[in-house]
């Protein structure tokens, strides 16, 4: 069970690279609380997920070799 | 995944004043335009204490952010009859008064135009993963927040 993670803007600052791959977990959920412990500055960020580029709203089980993207407010234009 | 054809949004740098002139005189033989409305977002020098921005670096979340363009576009030509749409959108550095997003849509009365291109600029700015970091004179940078 591999999940590829992908950061952004403010919380690639954070986790300083954009590419992570994180193992055994199973859910978004489980997900966030392996980040954060790796880098608890991620308890205060501010930050959306998306699972297969689709923005999730709540815990949400994920498949080997899904992509998780961690996007902070957007600020294009 | 959807067969229409995908519309190059990003470019390298900023939108140049010239490539903008181009793309007005593109329509000169569409005769039934009535009305074009365009938006130029510019890098502006917002000062923070002492310091002063001097260029935006745009990043993105590239396939998501295209699929989003995407989808923006096609609702846009589903609620308003466009003749005709187009979208850039600027990634890496894009110096203070340099243009970093065109918005451009035309129909056969204004509007049309008008009305649709105010909803994709808003929809870009809520929906799109652009992340843009201003970088001030003396080269501290800082997250940029879209009001």
């Amino acid at each position: 069970m591999k999940i590829n993670v992908l950061a952004f803007g403010q919380i690639a600052d954070i986790t300083g690279k954009s590419e992570l791959e994180i193992f055994q977990v199973n859910s978004t959920g489980e997900l966030t609380q392996v980040l954060e412990k790796t880098y608890p500055q991620l308890k205060s960020g501010n930050f959306l997920i998306a699972v297969n580029k689709k923005i999730i709203q709540k815990n949400t089980e994920l498949h080997n070799e899904d992509t998780v993207a961690l996007l902070p407010p957007f600020s294009g234009g | 995944m959807k067969s229409e054809k995908k519309h190059k949004v990003f470019v390298e740098g900023p939108v140049s004043p010239s490539f903008i002139a181009e793309s007005i005189e593109k329509h000169n033989k569409k005769f039934s335009i009535g009305a074009h409305s365009i938006f130029l977002g510019q890098v502006r020098n917002d000062k923070h204490g002492e310091q002063e921005v001097a260029a935006i670096e745009y990043t993105s979340y590239r396939e998501m952010a295209e699929e989003k363009f995407h989808e923006i576009r096609e609702d846009a030509f589903k609620k308003f009859p466009l003749i005709c749409m187009h979208i850039y959108h600027s990634l890496g550095v894009v110096k203070a008064g340099e243009i970093s997003l065109m918005v451009f849509t035309s129909s056969v009365h204004r509007k049309d135009a008008m009305d649709a291109c105010e909803e994709i600029v808003e929809r870009i700015k809520k929906e799109v993963p652009v992340w843009g970091k201003e970088i001030f004179s003396n080269e501290n940078t800082r997250w940029k927040i879209n009001n």
